[in-house]
């Protein structure tokens, strides 16, 4: 079939990382024009993975090579860094991350050269501009197709928790949105953003995508904007509600959650409700991206609600034997220690509430991925 | 005939004073602020027609303002009415000057070796081959032909930034342009200074002269652009950062210099350069660094842009000062491009070739250090510097188109993208 070949089955519960990350003028901290100069001059022989153009030249995106272990995924993660930190500071621009830049003025963003990108902004005008948001992208591998769409619907679930741990987008267009998350607000406005639809196997994923195909509205599987999507060139299943953390150690905590919670999701096999979480998708979503830890997540099955703190302790003791035998109890034990600590998100405001604006804010964010190189536990 | 009326005129107020007392003798001289307003008006209409219909960029509108208007083919601004407007030039090239000194990333520029090596030849060869180049061929004197490369040298500050800003140039060959512009305004205002003794050494027996006036030029400079740098980190730190109490601290700290450089007989640019690049340098608790000057900033540039215009002596190029200014910018073009290719570095060999090319303006600070040096010897000194006068009058209208095409070719400016949507 077009739009994309043959599911390439994977090891299972390999990982691979793509982080978006911000490129700002040293001067004032504003997000600058500066990929395609970047990757011009950039010397490198991808022996930790790709650097590559995202859709406005503010953005750049790293990915790793897929490894098995979290371990792997760091090690990766810290020398793209170091590689693309050492050549922004060439060209006088630094690398930051969090989600939004919190004052950029979004006319201001221009769309990078190629045919893709170009394709994206006749579609979708302004959106494109406005998509200069930047997010991480967790990809699990998957033994069949048919695994990856059982865990693309199994993870759908915990799109609240991923998005509460990763929160680090509070500030939108120079004030404070009071959300969490304002990442996903961006994302959102895309028609073919959120869930994934019901769907019981590859089958019913290949008869939706034709379909969705006879209409018109796809030509590829990166037209498919969902928050957990199935990657058959990869042979995995991306999980894309990440906002990019603001250090190495947060967005390796992020994925071995991610590891071992698709681990133990595969090996317990518990029934889906897919239909009746649905009812609640958007609403548990909303609830994440607005108040972070402080969320109330509807439960369809037992028709009430729970706090996501409450939520996400039991989901970690749940995780404690796999992420054991994954080598992951570390991060979540650093990722855990954020529910009674606060987040990313937090961070951003008390930068902001101890410097008064934000162009510090940046800078302090700056500096931080910078100096997180080093990872504990890797 | 306008003398005539202008006559009637006078005879009419004077008539009228007679019987109305409380009239104030008729005006000789249009009062500064009314001579400001029409500058404005007259350089915002061209740059503005010029910008919408031929899409050329404003500043080339306000310099021809400046020449039409200018005593040099209309004259309804008179000479009188230039050094009545001094102040105001003064101003703008100041806060100009101030902005472009804040932008010199010397950090930048210690840690990226291509970027010494690029700066470095394009300062050595520059100078160097404008000087062999007045000093050969078009015969001036050793201190003449120095004073020619001084001045000529570095490319516009004020034409630069303003080119930049009005294009939204982003990326590095908008970057490099600024950096290279800094830097070498920096080593244009040494040799400046420099050349001033020189000067003084070839016209005059006194040495005590040729000796102090370049250390008054550069301590003086430097003590009211420290002093003025000090005072605004000082007040503003009491202030929120990014307020509009801080954006009036750095403007009236600016002026203060301003004032204090015109009192000193020390050169505006050069002191409000220095304390941009010291406001920039002693900022570490980032107290002004994103207070920006305000849009307004603008309206004084086209001040400056239609003064310069205006002050621009036409009457006084023959056709000798053509060639002989084609043939300089030709020297200080190739000096500049060759740097900017023999430097290599990351940048491919046709982004270098642009950055070369951006970096050709020269503009307002050349004109006005060429009044100053003609200034100290004026018998020798208006002719003696009538090449890099006429260099630059070409480049006023030249430069900025080709400051702007080096930004589009490069794709960093912003109107590349719009209307792209079908």
């Amino acid at each position: 079939m077009s739009g994309f070949g043959e599911f390439s089955c994977s090891q299972p519960l390999s990982l691979g990382v793509e982080l978006e990350l911000q490129l700002v003028s040293l001067r004032d901290f504003d997000l600058t024009r500066g990929a395609t100069d970047l990757l011009a001059t950039l010397d490198y022989d991808e022996s930790y993975g790709e650097i590559k153009l995202e859709i406005t030249e503010s953005m750049i995106e790293i990915s790793t090579l897929p490894r098995d272990t979290v371990h792997g995924i760091a090690s990766d993660l810290a020398g793209l860094i170091t590689v693309l930190q050492q050549h922004c500071r060439n060209n006088n621009i630094g690398l930051v991350g969090g989600g939004t830049h919190p004052f950029h003025h979004w006319p201001e963003r221009r769309i990078c050269p190629g045919e893709r990108f170009d394709g994206i902004y006749h579609r979708y005008g302004y959106l494109a501009k406005q998509f200069t948001v930047f997010g991480q992208h967790v990809h699990i591998g998957c033994a069949s197709p048919n695994d990856a769409i059982w865990l693309t619907q199994a993870l759908g679930v915990y799109v609240p928790l991923f998005i509460a741990l990763s929160a680090s987008s509070p500030f939108v267009d120079g004030v404070d949105s009071f959300f969490q998350s304002a990442r996903l607000n961006a994302v959102s406005a895309f028609p073919l953003s959120g869930q994934c639809p019901p769907l019981g196997d590859w089958r019913d994923f290949i008869e939706h995508f034709s379909f969705l195909q006879r209409c018109g509205i796809v030509s590829s599987i990166k037209d498919l904007y969902w928050d957990v999507r199935p990657k058959p060139e990869y042979g995995t299943v991306e999980l894309r509600v990440c906002d990019t953390p603001l250090d190495i150690a947060q967005a390796c905590a992020l994925t071995a959650l991610a590891q071992s919670l698709a681990r133990w999701l595969l090996r317990m096999r518990p029934p889906l409700s897919t239909a009746l979480q649905a009812h609640v998708a958007r609403y548990n979503k909303f609830q994440a991206c607005r108040y972070g830890f402080d969320a109330l997540i509807s439960d369809p099955l037992a028709g009430g609600q729970k706090p996501l703190r409450q939520w996400a302790s039991e989901v970690f003791v749940a995780l404690a034997e796999d992420a054991v035998a994954l080598d992951c109890a570390p991060w979540l034990a650093a990722v855990q220690k954020q529910l009674s600590q606060g987040g990313d998100a937090q961070w951003l405001r008390r930068c902001h509430a101890e410097s008064g604006n934000l162009n510090d804010v940046v800078r302090l964010a700056a500096e931080r991925l910078r100096s997180t190189l080093c990872i504990p536990g890797a | 005939m306008t003398d005539q009326r202008m006559q009637f005129l006078r005879e009419f107020w004077d008539a009228l004073l007679e019987r109305l007392y409380f009239l104030p003798p008729f005006p000789e001289q249009m009062d500064s602020l009314a001579l400001f307003s029409l500058l404005l008006v007259a350089g915002l209409l061209l740059g503005e027609w010029l910008h919408r219909h031929f899409n050329w960029p404003k500043m080339i509108g306000y310099v021809l303002a400046g020449i039409l208007c200018g005593p040099s083919l209309l004259g309804w601004i008179s000479s009188e009415a230039l050094a009545q407007a001094r102040p105001i030039a003064d101003a703008a090239l100041g806060l100009l000057m101030l902005e472009v000194g804040r932008r010199l990333d010397l950090a930048w520029l210690r840690r990226t070796p291509e970027l010494l090596r690029s700066t470095g030849l394009d300062i050595v060869l520059s100078f160097s081959l404008i000087f062999l180049f007045a000093w050969l061929l078009a015969g001036l004197s050793p201190a003449w032909a120095a004073a020619t490369a001084a001045v000529t040298m570095a490319s516009a500050p004020a034409v630069v930034l303003l080119t930049i800003e009005e294009a939204r140039g982003q990326g590095q060959v908008s970057e490099r342009i600024l950096l290279h512009t800094a830097i070498g305004s920096a080593a244009s205002f040494l040799a400046f200074a420099l050349v001033l003794g020189v000067i003084h050494a070839e016209h005059s027996d006194d040495w005590l002269n040729a000796l102090i006036h370049p250390l008054w030029v550069a301590l003086g400079a430097w003590l009211v652009a420290a002093t003025g740098a000090a005072f605004a980190l000082l007040i503003a730190a009491r202030l929120p950062k990014r307020s509009l109490p801080q954006v009036f601290v750095l403007i009236a700290c600016a002026m203060l210099a301003i004032g204090c450089a015109r009192m000193l007989a020390v050169p505006v640019f050069l002191t409000l350069f220095l304390m941009g690049v010291m406001l920039a340098a002693r900022d570490r608790q980032q107290i002004l660094r994103y207070t920006a000057l305000p849009e307004g900033h603008w309206l004084l540039a086209i001040v400056l842009f239609v003064i310069v215009g205006a002050s621009l002596p036409w009457q006084e190029f023959g056709w000798l000062s053509v060639v002989q200014a084609v043939g300089l910018l030709l020297v200080r073009a190739a000096a500049k491009v060759l740097a900017l290719q023999w430097a290599g570095g990351s940048l491919n060999r046709r982004r270098r070739l642009l950055v070369g090319l951006g970096i050709q303006p020269l503009s307002a600070t050349a004109v006005f250090m060429v009044y100053e040096l003609a200034a100290l010897y004026p018998e020798v000194g208006r002719s003696a510097l009538a090449l890099p006068l006429f260099a630059a009058a070409i480049m006023e209208l030249l430069g900025p188109v080709l400051c702007r095409w080096s930004l589009r070719q490069a794709g960093e400016s912003l109107d590349e993208q719009k209307g792209s949507i079908g």
